[in-house]
């Protein structure tokens, strides 16, 4: 039953991330490649807070968040008017980049030895430290985070969104800064990715820069495009599927050196299979332009 | 010691020169980042030490093999991956995302078939350098240096001289106009698929014997050769070598000064520089602005 849960918060943590970044990729159709960065920027300033300066992680959470947008806004507005491939890579290097730093900035982030000992939630005089107790705390983040981009999209900003990612010059001379929008989308999409982030951090009670590889933005992809891009209901499938299934792996008694890369060639064959076969994921509409 | 980092940096820059050098002239024929360029490189590296140290073939006829397997395992991704692909007309961000897909499964492969481990295929003592002007420099580094330097020049004419070259110019000037004068398009991406691979496999190939080889080492390769493609001006072969060498020489020059943990951050930050105020690279043309 633990573990049961912990497989859930684990893969209601990468809904948060999904969702957050169907907003961008699926909604705006900006092919955001970094979007770990923007957890790490969350769950490193949280828990430096925290650990620093005691400051409860119910303050720190916000505020990685909020830096996480700030992350947004310094990368997006520099990279937001290049054309897909190069944001793709731009994100992507922005996300190498930010590991660099979770790496090798031994005084701020402690580097490779990580961040030990990172304390839970305090919650009515006890803290939030078993799973019983913290897979109510991500199932509310999941619920706020879906049912706000669900308003988002469904909003007049969100069509604007869509409209650009159909056609960016029709929305260009129906008078709209496209250039403001796709940076607006982006910010919120790393907002809520540093929720996440700092979510992970309080749970797992240790980070360091290998939970923010660059390589785990394609994962993400992979769960929103698995999924179907344009759908929110898609990033939840999505993202649930592909933390839970490769769970069974360890049940059929592979050794974990196999069982490891194994996931990830499963990951890899999945994301070349969806390109052929169905390009708009499980549940979505949209197919890339 | 100056001038050693300086060697340092022309040596590991002819390395990410002669992998861009491949990545080019796949790039020039499909227009999209052929991420999984890097496992092909790590898999020459792998392929190499299996006929050689496993299987115990002499040099000479493993070396040659490895680089053809190399071209063969281009040509494989090519024909299961990205032709699908092309028959449905798809946009660029999915062939970059099945090449990303494409990466993962092979990298992971290696690691399941050779374990996570460090293997060097050097056998017997390792000799002294040559010190010149106070640096010291290896045979393999040497070698590392001429052979990108004559592989350059090879390609270079191939580009520019033969027939194939300028099949492969017209493809990439203008596809359509050139199946309409009976150029067979994807005869020609498939050519410069085995060529490109082949120069891969040939680049893992002398990195194996210079530092030594795990599965992920395809990954830090292929980004420095995608930034050093954008820089020097992407899907020229001349670019690819001058921007393989700058950025080489960046690196180990800015390590000077750095912590050598930076190198990475130092890459990307070139590159965004550049996609910002040149986008079109150093040797690009400034008419292909527009399509970045």
């Amino acid at each position: 039953m633990e573990y049961f849960l912990h497989i859930l918060i684990i893969a209601e943590i990468y809904i948060i991330l999904s969702l957050s970044l169907n907003l961008v990729l699926g909604f705006t159709g900006l092919p955001a490649f970094g979007h770990i960065a923007f957890a790490a920027i969350g769950a490193y300033t949280s828990s430096l807070l925290a650990l620093n300066y005691g400051i409860s992680p119910w303050i720190g959470l916000p505020v990685g968040a909020i830096l996480a947008a700030i992350g947004g806004i310094l990368i997006g507005f520099p990279s937001i008017r290049l054309k897909g491939d190069y944001f793709a890579l731009a994100t992507f290097g922005f996300g190498l980049i930010v590991y660099s730093i979770a790496k090798n900035w031994v005084e701020l982030t402690r580097g490779p030895m990580g961040l030990p000992g990172i304390p839970a939630f305090p919650f009515l005089g006890g803290s939030l430290d078993s799973v019983f107790s913290y897979f109510p705390l991500t199932t509310a983040f999941a619920l706020i985070t879906y049912f706000v981009l669900k308003r988002i999209v469904n909003s007049p900003f969100g069509r604007i969104l869509q409209s650009i990612r159909e056609d960016e010059i029709a929305a260009l001379s129906m008078g709209k800064n496209v250039t403001k929008y796709k940076l607006i989308a982006f910010t919120i999409g790393a907002f809520f990715a540093g929720i996440a982030g700092s979510l992970y951090a309080h749970y797992i009670t240790f980070i360091d820069p290998t939970s923010f590889m660059p390589m785990e933005s394609i994962a993400i992809v992979l769960m929103v495009v698995f999924g179907g891009m344009g759908s929110l209901e898609g990033s939840i499938l999505g993202a649930t599927i592909l933390v839970i299934f490769p769970e069974l792996l360890r049940f059929v008694g592979l050794p974990d050196a196999v069982a490891a890369p194994l996931r990830q060639m499963i990951y890899g064959l999945l994301l070349i299979v969806l390109m052929i076969k169905r390009p708009q994921g499980l549940i979505g509409k949209y197919k890339f332009k | 010691m100056e001038f050693q980092f300086f060697l340092n940096g022309i040596i590991s820059g002819s390395i990410y020169a002669l992998i861009a050098l491949g990545f080019s002239i796949i790039y020039r024929t499909v227009k999209f980042f052929h991420f999984a360029h890097g496992v092909v490189y790590a898999a020459g590296a792998y392929l190499g030490y299996t006929l050689c140290i496993s299987i115990g073939l002499p040099q000479i006829i493993s070396v040659p093999l490895a680089v053809l397997c190399s071209a063969i395992l281009g040509i494989l991704i090519d024909k299961l991956c990205y032709s699908p692909l092309r028959a449905q007309k798809s946009p660029n961000l999915v062939f970059l995302i099945a090449s990303f897909g494409i990466f993962i499964f092979l990298q992971n492969l290696l690691q399941i078939l050779y374990g996570a481990q460090i293997l060097s295929p050097r056998t017997g003592l390792i000799k002294e350098g040559h010190h010149i002007l106070g640096a010291v420099i290896t045979d393999i580094q040497i070698t590392i240096i001429v052979v990108s330097l004559i592989l350059f020049l090879g390609l270079w004419l191939l580009i520019q001289k033969t027939k194939l070259g300028k099949a492969i110019r017209a493809v990439s000037d203008d596809p359509v106009a050139a199946k309409t004068v009976g150029i067979n398009s994807e005869r020609i991406i498939l050519s410069s698929f085995s060529v490109g691979s082949a120069l891969a496999g040939i680049a893992g190939i002398l990195i194996s014997y210079e530092t030594n080889i795990e599965p992920t080492m395809g990954f830090a390769a292929i980004l420095k050769v995608m930034i050093a493609a954008i820089v020097g001006g992407i899907g020229s072969i001349t670019g690819s070598l001058v921007g393989g060498l700058f950025l080489g020489l960046a690196e180990n020059l800015g390590i000077w000064k750095i912590q050598s943990g930076w190198k990475d951050a130092i890459a990307f930050g070139i590159l965004i520089l550049f996609l910002l105020l040149r986008p079109q690279g150093i040797l690009g043309k400034k008419t292909e602005k527009e399509t970045i």
